[in-house]
């Protein structure tokens, strides 16, 4: 390795790091916090069989699911100001991925609420528990330990998605990276830099989840059973 | 007087009637059977007596107190629940919890009792059981004879003036099944009131003071069991037990 790429590597290490600090991790942890409350609504609206609005969060996750992302992120950044709705790129990239990863979130949960064995709620219920008592000590705790890998993964993926932000002009790291590469000509070096640095962020998450789940779960049975 | 009487309990899912006038009083103490074919309404009868299901008609006398059974409400139905114990088929016992907490669960969240003392209960109730060393395992780590004694021994917590059993043997293997029906065997000695649903005709003969035989959503017969397995009046009861009797061959 020439001693030019070697510097250009270094000192651009920072170049992108910083940005993935201040852009790429807020944009995730807000969209993400944002796509579980979207979630949550989405699966009570459904599981209360609440008229009209169950129709419309059905619709909301058939679109969200069967369109790409970055078309919407096009959309919303580039598409609604011709009706005069100009959003700017973080909050623009923070609502498309709110409402996009809220429509995965929402399967998620419904299937984990799905998963915990109705039988379970009769015991709740010959105890003379109530509704919201079984719903808060027997089955919430398991359909969030049912739930929690499929959402640790919903993360991971998000955290990479963000680079598609760079289209709409929000300088999170790849974009940092995209610059560096325009003033340097190194692509290679500095795209496989920035590929790394993303897997930090991944590996990173992979152990969070690999703790939490620990924590979480004694009572799950390690064969699946 | 009668500790529990029902009278003309009907239900039907849709345009299927499952059960058609079920008339039946227990006293305090009796052990009674519920035999009968699969489809014959008796797991349907326990879940309408409490208020699993909601039965179409009928009434139910409950320690002195008259209740609608079409009509009931929600603070009579969980009032009643507090009173009662029910022991599912399939354990159902709470997978996020250990054996003493699932014996305890009842005690703290619905009685308010405080932790230590709910333990207390908690542990005297599974060594009862013969699983005293079992508190801190999950039920996933348990055998289904097991994960069904945790099950009665939690519905004991409530210290319930009934029981209601539906099945319990019925998802066990066979060389597990001895060891939960041993234990409602000493409940009965203890004086314990039970309505068991169970195909266990031994169990039944010996164990319980009235059978039930239910078919086709109607009780054919109802007798003292030593005369119901001695001297079965009704042509349908006799060939049930037969069958039943050659199936144990």
């Amino acid at each position: 390795m020439s001693e030019r790429l070697a510097h250009i590597l270094l000192d651009s290490f920072w170049k992108i790091l910083l940005p993935g600090l201040k852009m790429t991790i807020p944009l995730t942890a807000i969209s993400f916090a944002l796509a579980l409350v979207i979630a949550v609504a989405a699966v009570l609206v459904q599981f209360a069989r609440v008229k009209y609005l169950t129709g419309i969060v059905r619709f909301y996750i058939w679109i969200m699911r069967g369109t790409p992302l970055l078309v919407q992120l096009y959309v919303v950044f580039y598409g609604l100001p011709n009706l005069g709705v100009m959003i700017d790129p973080f909050p623009a990239a923070v609502l498309v991925f709110a409402l996009n990863e809220g429509a995965y979130s929402a399967e998620t949960m419904r299937a984990a609420l799905e998963s915990v064995p109705g039988g379970q709620i009769e015991a709740g219920y010959c105890l003379g528990m109530s509704y919201m008592q079984i719903m808060r000590r027997i089955v919430l705790p398991q359909a969030f330990r049912t739930a929690f890998p499929p959402l640790s993964n919903s993360l991971i993926a998000m955290t990479k998605d963000t680079s598609l932000a760079a289209n709409i002009t929000v300088t999170e790291m790849f974009m940092a990276t995209q610059r560096i590469v325009a003033r340097t000509y190194e692509p290679l070096a500095l795209y496989i830099e920035v590929a790394l640095i993303y897997l930090l962020f991944s590996t990173l998450l992979t152990k969070l989840q690999r703790f939490g789940e620990k924590r979480l779960g004694r009572f799950y049975a390690e064969a699946g059973r | 007087m009668a500790m529990l009487e029902v009278d003309g309990l009907q239900k039907s899912f849709g345009a299927a009637r499952v059960l058609g006038g079920i008339s039946l009083s227990v006293e305090k103490g009796d052990v009674v059977a519920v035999l009968g074919p699969s489809g014959s309404g008796k797991t349907t009868l326990l879940r309408c007596l409490n208020f699993l299901e909601q039965a179409d008609a009928g009434t139910l006398t409950f320690d002195g107190e008259r209740f609608d059974l079409a009509a009931m409400h929600r603070k009579d139905i969980i009032r009643l629940r507090k009173k009662t114990g029910f022991v599912f088929q399939n354990y159902n016992l709470f997978r996020n919890k250990t054996a003493l907490q699932n014996v305890t669960e009842g005690l703290i969240a619905v009685r308010g009792m405080k932790k230590a003392d709910a333990e207390a209960t908690g542990l005297a109730l599974l060594a009862k059981v013969g699983l005293a060393d079992k508190a801190r395992q999950y039920p996933h780590q348990l055998s289904g004879g097991q994960q069904q004694r945790v099950a009665i021994a939690r519905a004991l917590a409530a210290n319930p003036q009934i029981i209601y059993f539906d099945e319990p043997t019925s998802a066990l293997d066979p060389e597990l099944t001895g060891e939960v029906l041993a234990v409602i065997k000493q409940l009965a000695e203890e004086g314990m009131t039970m309505i068991v649903v169970t195909h266990e005709l031994p169990f039944a003969k010996s164990v319980s003071d009235k059978t039930l035989f239910l078919d086709g959503g109607v009780i054919v017969e109802a007798a003292a069991s030593r005369d119901f397995f001695a001297n079965p009046r009704q042509e349908r009861t006799k060939a049930f037990l037969r069958t039943l009797n050659k199936d144990s061959i």
